[in-house]
């Protein structure tokens, strides 16, 4: 039993290392923690396409004030 | 972190918001709504759900780029992640990180970006597709944007269009916003409100988390010339343009004076500016439109001439109150109408795009509206001048038509205008309260009507105020139930509560409740009245009987007024006598009324209640000269309190004569007896003068006339009037429901019985004979009693002759002298003289008496009544007087023909 949830918790962070490449590589601008509340959001059925959306207004809404947070990646 | 639990989704967004701006929970919180709101309203995805097309997707993004590399790497990353079974919507998070990346050689590409991509993903048609559209520069949440983008961004909304159908529907009202009024200030106003105000409220559940305090108030637009955009009125020499037409028919529909379409005084209607240029068709259909202006003026002329108006009552007040809420929702829509406009003005763009407003689409929007508002302009004028019942009446007279949605109207109408009057009924019959200030109601109270005629004056119905979905029975049952109460209230002093003498039920507490009642006027209403009525009636009736006895009254005034206790009456006139025979000016009340009560103890009459012996008392009717103790003497019946409601004073006025005549009747009989009696005892003396023999004969036969004609007289009266009368009174009485049907079986039966006694104006000659012949009877005694003093007297003169002479015999002298004896001769001679006298003047009596019977024979003949034709008929059984009046034969047949021709 013990086992099995180590394997699972290995799966879960080798495709958050992957995921967290893509979006590296995609230039996302998000960081671990937010990538992995996005994952979970999506897993849970949510839109992708407004998930997205709301993302950027929230950029927007922070941007001009704390830049230097977004790019820490 | 790293497992995939499942917490809320909520709190997922929350920690995001957090995460993305670096701010707590609670300064996030407008961010936060925000993005629940948008995840809420889900809209389905746009893409298709295919990894594979995404992944190429993303490769693509990346060779555009020119990062080769950068794709080779990802298609290999991309297969890593296919290998692990952790997630299931792989597509997701590929299409999530898509959307989000960026170009890293583009400096600032995000605002440009964004637009394009919104433009493109969501459809812009409020009307066509049921999600909201969000315009990115409404969302601005940039503190450096928001300064810039408040003064140009309007609040925007999308209108349910199905609102403006199903405005009056069972689903919610729509949501209109009212849009002429951007939030100028907005810098005050809280930042997440305003993105709740641009999202339509019931778009989600979710959305049940925006604060739904920051909308602006509903009402009537306020026009403001400044809205309409010059470049869209157009010129006055030139077309005007079908928006400004548009606005300008928003403003006509409230009533107020568009630019272009004005109200004409003189036609009483809106009328186009006749200087306009315009095309017929917009022209038509604008003043179609405009009709309802002049609809709601007028239905909104007539509730703002009454809604102060306190003496328009209850009921009226009510109406008015129906006619503001159908004008509410008339309001709601025209504001739905007008930020529609106002979305449009703001967008700037499409004036004759497919979502726009149009005047033909306003007149199918419009038509519904326009009904309705048809339907209370017509009510209003119909409702001119009526108040109360009777305006219930009127708008009731209204619901009966076929169309169901004006019928659905009136009756919500109705349900509102008659749950006062419904009130005012359940006061009225639960607790005999009238509390009806402005007189609405159907039942009117009389103040100045004191309690002793309270059953029969003080209330009425108000036939005017009738509603006529009550009918006259009901409303008569209605008057009854609260007049019982009162009458137990006031004048039987009965304390008891209403709520014990019948089981109120609950009253309309509601108007919804007098719908529920109004839809069901034959049952529930009903047999709430009914039982109302069946319960209170009982009740009065018991309290009547068992306090009151007013039964027991009922039967003493038929023994002791109409001379029912037949031992009681003799012995009373029996021990009258020597009294009445006296003049009228010399008799007293006290002595007749100890006589009374020695002939009250002495007879049957003494086992009565006390209560009705109590109200015996003897009454001297008004004395003229010459009057006898006979003609003035007459039995009084004291009545007060409750009884006094059947036994008013006309009813004692009527028994007071039926009693006078059946006391003349019974003194008829008693003098009779007396002459038979004399006839009796004197026969066998009178025997020895045989000269009388012929004039006894005569006063015999006379005698026995009169006692038939008395008898068959009283035979009529006492079982064809009395009894007969009698017995139908008992059996109303002992069915009677309520007080008001005793008080008319009473009512009937003295009629009757005035009528059937001759006493009514009809018989009046008939009765005038009856007297005749009374006074006959009369005349007979005495001249009978003259007739039999002076034969004893003579008869005793010879007694006393003889037994002289007898005497003188025995003593040895001579019996008589001749002196004596011619003494003798001469007295018998006179007394012989004076007999064709009697003869003659009883031959008068008699032709004179028979003449009278004839007389009153030939009136009896003609009478209507059947019962007197048939008295007739018995008092001549043999036909005596038939053989003698030739008019008797003729009348029988010419009455008989008379019947026929009648027929």
């Amino acid at each position: 039993m013990a086992s099995a949830a180590n394997a699972n918790l290995n799966a879960v962070r080798e495709t958050m290392d992957v995921l967290l490449e893509i979006s590296r590589l995609l230039n996302t601008g998000l960081d671990m923690e937010s990538l992995s509340i996005c994952v979970r959001l999506c897993e849970q059925g949510i839109n992708p396409e407004a998930l997205s959306s709301v993302i950027k207004e929230l950029r927007k809404a922070s941007d001009s004030l704390k830049t230097s947070e977004n790019c820490t990646n | 972190m790293a497992t995939l639990d499942q917490k809320s989704p909520n709190v997922l967004l929350q920690s995001l918001c957090c995460r993305i701006t670096g701010k707590s929970e609670a300064e996030v919180a407008h961010q936060f709504q925000y993005a629940v709101r948008v995840i809420g309203s889900n809209y389905a995805p746009t893409i298709e759900r295919d990894e594979f097309l995404v992944s190429e997707k993303i490769k693509k993004e990346l060779l555009k780029q020119r990062r080769e590399a950068d794709a080779a790497l990802f298609s290999e990353l991309h297969r890593k992640l296919q290998t692990q079974s952790v997630l299931k919507h792989r597509w997701s998070v590929l299409y999530l990180l898509l959307s989000l990346s960026e170009d890293p050689r583009k400096p600032s590409p995000r605002v440009g970006n964004y637009g394009a991509l919104f433009a493109q993903a969501l459809p812009r048609d409020a009307h066509s597709t049921p999600f909201y559209c969000t315009r990115p520069q409404s969302l601005a949440l940039g503190y450096a944007d928001r300064a810039a983008g408040l003064s140009g961004s309007v609040g925007t909304s999308g209108i349910s269009s199905l609102g403006v159908y199903s405005l009056n529907g069972p689903t919610p009202t729509p949501q209109s916003l009212l849009a002429g009024q951007p939030p100028q200030s907005a810098a005050a106003q809280p930042l997440g409100s305003r993105l709740a105000w641009a999202l339509p409220i019931n778009s989600s559940p979710s959305s049940a988390l925006a604060p739904p305090t920051a909308r602006p108030p509903l009402g009537p637009a306020v026009p403001s010339p400044k809205m309409i955009r010059p470049r869209r009125d157009g010129d006055a020499t030139g077309e005007v343009s079908e928006a400004a037409l548009v606005r300008d028919i928003l403003y006509v529909f409230q009533g107020i004076d568009g630019k272009f379409i004005k109200m004409s005084a003189q036609e009483n209607c809106y009328k186009m500016d006749s200087k306009v240029v315009l095309c017929k068709s917009l022209r038509d259909t604008s003043s179609r439109l405009a009709e309802l202006g002049w609809l709601h003026n007028k239905v909104r002329k007539y509730t703002d001439a009454r809604s102060l108006d306190r003496a328009f009552g209850l009921v009226g007040q009510s109406f008015c109150a129906s006619l503001h809420q159908e004008l509410k929702e008339y309001y709601r829509l025209l504001s739905v109408l007008h930020s529609q406009l106002q979305v449009e003005d703001d967008q700037g763009v499409n004036v004759g795009g497919e979502s726009s407003l149009t005047l033909r689409r306003l007149l199918v929007w419009m038509y519904d509206p326009k009904v309705r508002l048809k339907t209370l302009a017509a009510l209003v004028d119909y409702c001119q001048g009526r108040k109360g019942g009777e305006l219930a009446s009127a708008v009731h007279a209204y619901g009966k038509t076929g169309d169901p949605q004006m019928r659905a109207l009136v009756q919500h109408i109705l349900s509102l205008v008659s749950h006062p009057i419904l009130n005012f009924l359940y006061r009225w019959i639960y607790d005999g309260e009238l509390e009806d200030t402005y007189h609405e109601f159907f039942v009117a109270s009389d103040p100045n009507v004191k309690t002793d005629r309270l059953w029969h004056d003080k209330y009425s119905l108000r036939k005017s105020m009738i509603p006529s979905f009550i009918t006259m029975d009901q409303a008569r049952k209605v008057l009854l139930i609260g007049k019982s109460i009162n009458f137990l209230h006031q004048v039987c002093h009965d304390r008891t509560p209403p709520g014990k003498i019948t089981p109120a039920s609950k009253s309309a507490d509601t108007p919804k409740d007098a719908a529920e009642l109004l839809s069901d006027l034959e049952g529930a209403f009903q047999e709430k009245i009914d039982a109302a009525y069946f319960d209170t009636s009982k009740y009065l009736l018991d309290v009547l009987n068992r306090n009151y006895l007013l039964l027991e009254h009922l039967q003493a005034m038929r023994r002791y007024l109409l001379l029912g206790q037949g031992d009681f009456i003799r012995h009373l006139m029996d021990l009258l006598k020597p009294e009445l025979v006296r003049p009228a000016t010399t008799l007293y009340q006290h002595n007749l009324t100890g006589i009374l009560e020695t002939a009250v103890r002495a007879t049957n009459a003494q086992f009565d209640n006390a209560e009705i012996l109590k109200r015996l008392d003897v009454r001297l009717l008004e004395v003229s000269p010459g009057d006898t103790g006979w003609d003035v003497f007459s039995l009084d019946y004291h009545v007060d309190g409750p009884i006094a409601t059947v036994f008013t004073r006309e009813c004692m006025g009527h028994y007071l004569r039926v009693f006078n005549f059946l006391w003349r009747a019974k003194r008829m009989e008693y003098t009779l007896t007396d002459i038979w009696k004399g006839q009796m005892c004197n026969a066998k003396l009178l025997k020895t003068m045989p000269e009388l023999s012929g004039v006894l004969h005569q006063c015999h036969i006379l005698a026995a006339e009169m006692v038939h004609f008395i008898h068959q007289m009283q035979y009529y009266i006492t079982f064809e009037v009395l009894e007969c009368s009698w017995d139908e009174l008992w059996n109303k009485v002992q069915q009677a429901q309520d007080l008001d049907h005793i008080i008319a079986a009473h009512d009937v039966f003295l009629d009757t019985i005035i009528s059937r006694c001759l006493l009514d104006n009809n018989s009046r000659s008939l009765l005038n004979q009856l007297r005749t012949i009374f006074d006959q009877i009369i005349e007979f005694q005495s001249a009978q009693d003259s007739l039999y003093r002076s034969a004893l007297e003579e008869l005793s003169l010879r007694l006393q002759y003889e037994e002289r002479k007898k005497q003188r015999e025995e003593e040895g002298q001579w019996g008589v002298t001749a002196e004596q004896e011619a003494e003798e001769k001469k007295r018998i001679q006179d007394f012989q003289e004076t007999i064709p006298k009697m003869h003659s003047q009883l031959r008068i009596l008699t032709h004179f008496y028979q003449s009278i019977v004839q007389q009153f024979l030939v009136l009896l003949m003609t009478s209507s009544d059947e019962s007197l034709r048939f008295l007739s008929f018995r008092l001549d059984f043999n036909e005596h007087y038939r053989a003698r009046e030739p008019r008797l034969r003729a009348s029988l047949g010419a009455t008989r023909g008379r019947r026929l021709s009648n027929i």
